[in-house]
């Protein structure tokens, strides 16, 4: 696959398979490539099997079999390597309860390797960015639930990855929001970020992608562009599209 | 690795957690064990007076030192990483590049610190009133760190391995209070009956009590040196379990 800066594929992801202890099958043999400086999105009913390809890449699940390489590094063998390149931006608010604003990004970066001044430097920017300055000392706890989102967003930028996966990131986020996000995700990969979104909101990954992916049972069941996807299943829309690959797939 | 800027981090937000709750981590557990001093040692060391030829307040100081920071080291661990398990923020930490065996030392180191200033503020606190000097300071501290070491990694793999708060209250309630208890903190082991002091040699916590005596007044039920060789064994056992429930305990990585 080509790569818009010539670089290895951002995802390389050949037949992965995860069963849990419960016998759910969440990953069926799922084979992925996703280029350097894309926006790929990842769609899917609940139980698809999203949040446990992206658990599987960073390491949060161990999948049974198959191999992940994040930039041509193993995630397995180079996972210093690989995690350094992934920022990632949970579904779940995952904020520790016990730190500031301000000190969730940094404590996030030093997790890094990031040095004190490079993440002081960095944390105000996107303090700023997000609109967290006046939250900079305020523990995470007493934060609203757009604003510990916001958070989130910041964190998973701390030490400047070079692709971030984004589950659901913008559930339960107002209308205002989403659209500055939006703007912001757009901004970001224009600067060569790639970007793995999984959403339930249909018209942000069509809004936003390049590439969209469907996941249903554990396995890719179509993927293309947008406009690819709709030729292909005579759909007027991504909905349309979605309905018929779930409705075969199901 | 431990020069390295990602796990000083994690340790410095494990000293920070404790140090910014300093009124639930640090306080309680000095004040509990000056009571302890007052009404085991003042008001019924009266009546007791000597143990081995030593007042008996200074027989059980080193024992109540021993037993807060043991109990402070094993809180520390196993509710900092329930808490962050539970509410999901250590998923930050996991899929940071750090690698486990880094995760499990940070968490543990983090929890002896904890166990280790709550220890020696008991013990300086209680100095005054047992009029006490340690005869072997360094042989002390060694038996500080090794016991707070340990006892924290048992916490760091109870956290992991807990699915509900009482779990790790069960630990401290059920398992760690007894045994301290009945470490020979407050007695010799030549005052139980026979079936009873069998039964507590293999009680670690008395080995670690009684190795701790000996290092303040010189006076020890058994010898010693080969307890400190079983508590340096459990403390290489437990931060082994440690590691590995970082690595693959339940609930932690799917």
């Amino acid at each position: 696959m080509s790569s818009r800066d010539g670089r290895a594929p951002a995802l390389r992801i050949e037949d992965l398979r995860k069963t849990y202890r419960d016998g759910f099958v969440a990953l069926d043999g799922v084979s992925l490539e996703i280029a350097s400086g894309s926006f790929f999105g990842l769609l899917g009913p609940n139980g698809a099997g999203k949040t446990t390809l992206i658990n599987s890449i960073v390491s949060l699940a161990r999948p049974d079999s198959g191999t992940v390489q994040v930039f041509g590094h193993d995630a397995y063998e180079e996972f210093r390597e690989a995690r350094r390149m992934i920022g990632v931006s949970p579904q779940e608010i995952n904020l520790d309860k016990f730190l500031t604003v301000q000190e969730t990004l940094t404590f996030h970066a030093g997790y890094y390797g990031v040095g004190k001044k490079k993440a002081r430097e960095r944390a105000e920017e996107l303090l700023e960015r997000f609109e967290l300055t006046e939250k900079r000392k305020a523990r995470t706890s007493t934060l609203s639930g757009g604003m510990k989102r916001r958070v989130m967003f910041a964190r998973s930028l701390m030490h400047d990855p070079d692709m971030l996966f984004l589950d659901e990131p913008t559930a339960g986020v107002d209308v205002e929001l989403r659209y500055k996000l939006w703007d912001y995700l757009r901004e970001l990969n224009r600067g060569g970020m790639t970007m793995l979104l999984t959403t339930h909101y249909l018209e942000e990954a069509e809004e936003l992608c390049d590439e969209v992916a469907l996941i249903s049972n554990g396995r890719i069941a179509a993927r293309d562009t947008s406009a690819g996807l709709k030729e292909t299943f005579h759909a007027r829309s991504i909905e349309e599209v979605y309905m018929k690959v779930m409705g075969h797939a199901g | 690795m431990l020069a390295d800027k990602m796990f000083r981090t994690l340790l410095s937000r494990e000293v920070l957690r404790f140090a910014r709750v300093w009124t639930q981590t640090i306080i309680p557990p000095l004040l509990t064990s000056l009571l302890y001093v007052v009404v085991f040692g003042v008001a019924l060391g009266s009546r007791i007076r000597e143990i081995e030829g030593v007042p008996y307040l200074q027989f059980i100081l080193p024992g109540i030192a021993l037993m807060s920071l043991i109990t402070g080291a094993y809180m520390n661990t196993s509710t900092s990483v329930f808490d962050a398990k539970r509410e999901r923020y250590i998923d930050d930490v996991l899929i940071s590049p750090m690698s486990n065996i880094q995760i499990a030392l940070a968490y543990t180191l983090g929890g002896t610190l904890r166990g280790l200033i709550v220890g020696t503020g008991v013990f300086l606190v209680g100095m005054p009133f047992a009029g006490v000097t340690v005869d072997r300071p360094i042989l002390l501290l060694l038996i500080g760190v090794t016991v707070s070491f340990t006892f924290s990694a048992i916490g760091t793999v109870v956290g992991v391995v807990s699915s509900r708060i009482d779990h790790v209250t069960f630990m401290t309630n059920v398992v760690i209070q007894p045994l301290a208890f009945l470490g020979g903190v407050f007695y010799s082991v030549d005052m139980l009956p026979a079936g009873l002091r069998t039964a507590t040699l293999f009680n670690p916590i008395f080995h670690t009590v009684d190795a701790a005596r000996f290092a303040t007044l010189s006076v020890s039920d058994l010898n010693p040196y080969p307890a400190l060789a079983v508590v340096a064994l459990l403390a290489v056992l437990s931060f082994c379990g440690a590691w590995w429930s970082i690595a693959r305990g339940p609930n932690l990585r799917h």
